[in-house]
């Protein structure tokens, strides 16, 4: 699972109000690179939430990987910044789509309930009683 | 020639035979599934016999499963039961778009299917930038047509683990899998925000709930006021007749065979959206003339089974295929006879669409 999805995932438990953004937890996880894309990340960026995305890094024990607010889209898209190690850009890339959690649970903030993530897939499917 | 070298070249040829009918004939695309590649999904081997006779039992009675609540609520697992024994089968015998095309004069099935696919990302207006959501996705032989055409990022959600697995593995190798996500989830109770996608879709999928409405108000939820939703519906049209007994058993048969708790009526769709909330910005049968049939693949498709079931035996006999897959095989190819039924007498159509709107002054409601 990537924290791109990560990003887009909500607990679905009955009765639960703020179910977002799920906690991440992480027993196995991995990265891959991936070519970066500019244009991608610029179409992609507005629907990120950033504060679940900071947290997600944070949960992986990544505190320095990405700033707790989001840089400017001037600081983002900047002219070759795609060629600087450490660039703005190049971490958001990192962050959403290299890292790849292989086991681990995402927890409903409000119920507690625990997803697993088995396999790099996230199982979001409620028992019978819970629906 | 002697006999030996009669004897020899016989084997020899048979060798060949062999090989090629189960190894080269017996994929659906060039690079599809391969026969001796099938599995029961996540079922392991010496389940399957058991999850079979459980399906096949359960939805002996369609109509009822939907009408009684505690039959209702077992519908999803029954339907990831489904998928579990089926999924490896249409992927080697039909490819990786689970539904059905208009077909087209001097075109393949595959060109066929991906203008059909195609047709839902042009309805929807769909760009790069875009995040739509295919409801019940599959393998995801939709989500990569639509995404490779429009540009715009897809999320599909189905319930069954091992189609999450499969669709994964195909983006990947498309070189797809940053724009298209797959999640294993309910499509009644979906894990996502609400108005979190500018469009959705749903490709004969909508079939597995037993409310319609259900699955129409979690799509309602999870789309941006203003944002669109197309669905291709499998239903009974105008000409079916409930007091006609081999109508009645043709939609039975379609129901049993392909996890349906009870298909709705053409007429019904409509209302049952703007239930919910939803607009109705234009609805049309695409199965209907000038369209060319749909149920042809089916029919042209016959030779195809009887080899292919002679793989699956040969193959169950050889101990490489898990005993109850022939069976299953079998329950395909009987429904497979009811769709072309349901095709021929015009009384069902798997492509009902609808182009439905979310109002764009839709408030945002409290869960």
């Amino acid at each position: 699972m990537r924290l791109l999805t990560h990003n887009m995932l909500a607990s679905n438990v009955r009765g639960v109000t703020s179910g977002y953004p799920l906690k991440l937890e992480a027993t196995n996880w991995c990265t891959k690179e991936v070519d970066l894309n500019a244009d991608f990340i610029r179409g992609l960026l507005p629907k990120i939430d950033w504060r679940a995305l900071v947290a997600a890094t944070r949960a992986l024990n990544l505190p320095e990987l990405l700033p707790e607010e989001q840089p400017s889209e001037e600081e983002i898209f900047a002219e070759g910044a795609a060629n600087v190690e450490g660039s703005a850009i190049r971490r958001i890339h990192h962050a959403l789509l290299e890292i790849h959690v292989q086991q681990g649970a995402l927890i409903c903030p409000e119920s507690g309930r625990s997803f697993p993530i088995e396999k790099g897939i996230p199982n979001m499917m409620l028992h019978e009683d819970e629906v | 020639m002697e006999a030996a070298t009669m004897a020899w070249t016989a084997a020899v040829v048979g060798v060949g035979l062999v090989y090629w009918f189960v190894w080269v004939m017996g994929a659906a695309e060039v690079k599809g599934k391969r026969a001796v590649d099938l599995k029961m999904g996540s079922i392991t081997n010496d389940k399957v016999q058991d999850k079979y006779t459980q399906y096949w039992s359960f939805f002996r009675r369609p109509k009822e499963t939907a009408t009684t609540a505690a039959s209702a609520e077992k519908v999803p697992a029954f339907v990831d039961t489904f998928y579990n024994l089926v999924t490896d089968i249409y992927e080697w015998g039909w490819g990786q778009s689970f539904h059905f095309s208009p077909s087209l004069p001097g075109h393949s099935h595959r060109d066929a299917t991906r203008v059909h696919e195609e047709r839902v990302a042009d309805l929807l207006g769909a760009k790069p930038g875009h995040r739509l959501l295919d409801v019940g996705c599959g393998v995801g032989g939709p989500m990569r047509a639509i995404a490779a055409h429009s540009g715009s990022d897809v999320v599909g959600i189905t319930i069954n683990e091992y189609q999450v697995n499969r669709a994964r593995a195909h983006n990947r190798k498309a070189g797809l899998d940053a724009r298209c996500e797959v999640v294993c989830g309910n499509f009644l109770s979906m894990p996502f925000p609400d108005a979190s996608f500018d469009g959705a879709y749903s490709i004969e999928a909508t079939c597995h709930a037993p409310r319609l409405q259900d699955v129409y108000g979690e799509v309602f939820r999870v789309l941006k006021p203003g944002g669109l939703y197309v669905s291709y519906e499998w239903v009974t049209t105008s000409l079916y007749r409930g007091e006609d007994s081999e109508h009645v058993e043709c939609i039975h048969g379609i129901e049993r065979g392909d996890a349906l708790p009870g298909l709705r009526r053409q007429d019904e769709i409509a209302s049952i959206a703007k239930e919910v909330g939803f607009e109705v910005v234009k609805e049309q049968d695409l199965a209907l003339p000038p369209a060319l049939p749909w149920w042809t693949r089916l029919k042209m498709g016959r030779i195809a089974y009887w080899r292919n079931s002679l793989v699956v035996r040969v193959l169950t006999l050889l101990r490489i295929a898990p005993k109850g897959v022939a069976e299953v095989h079998e329950m395909l190819y009987e429904t497979a006879q009811h769709l072309t039924k349901g095709g021929e007498t015009g009384i069902f159509t798997p492509m009902h669409m609808v182009l439905l709107r979310k109002p764009a002054s839709a408030a945002e409601e409290a869960k």
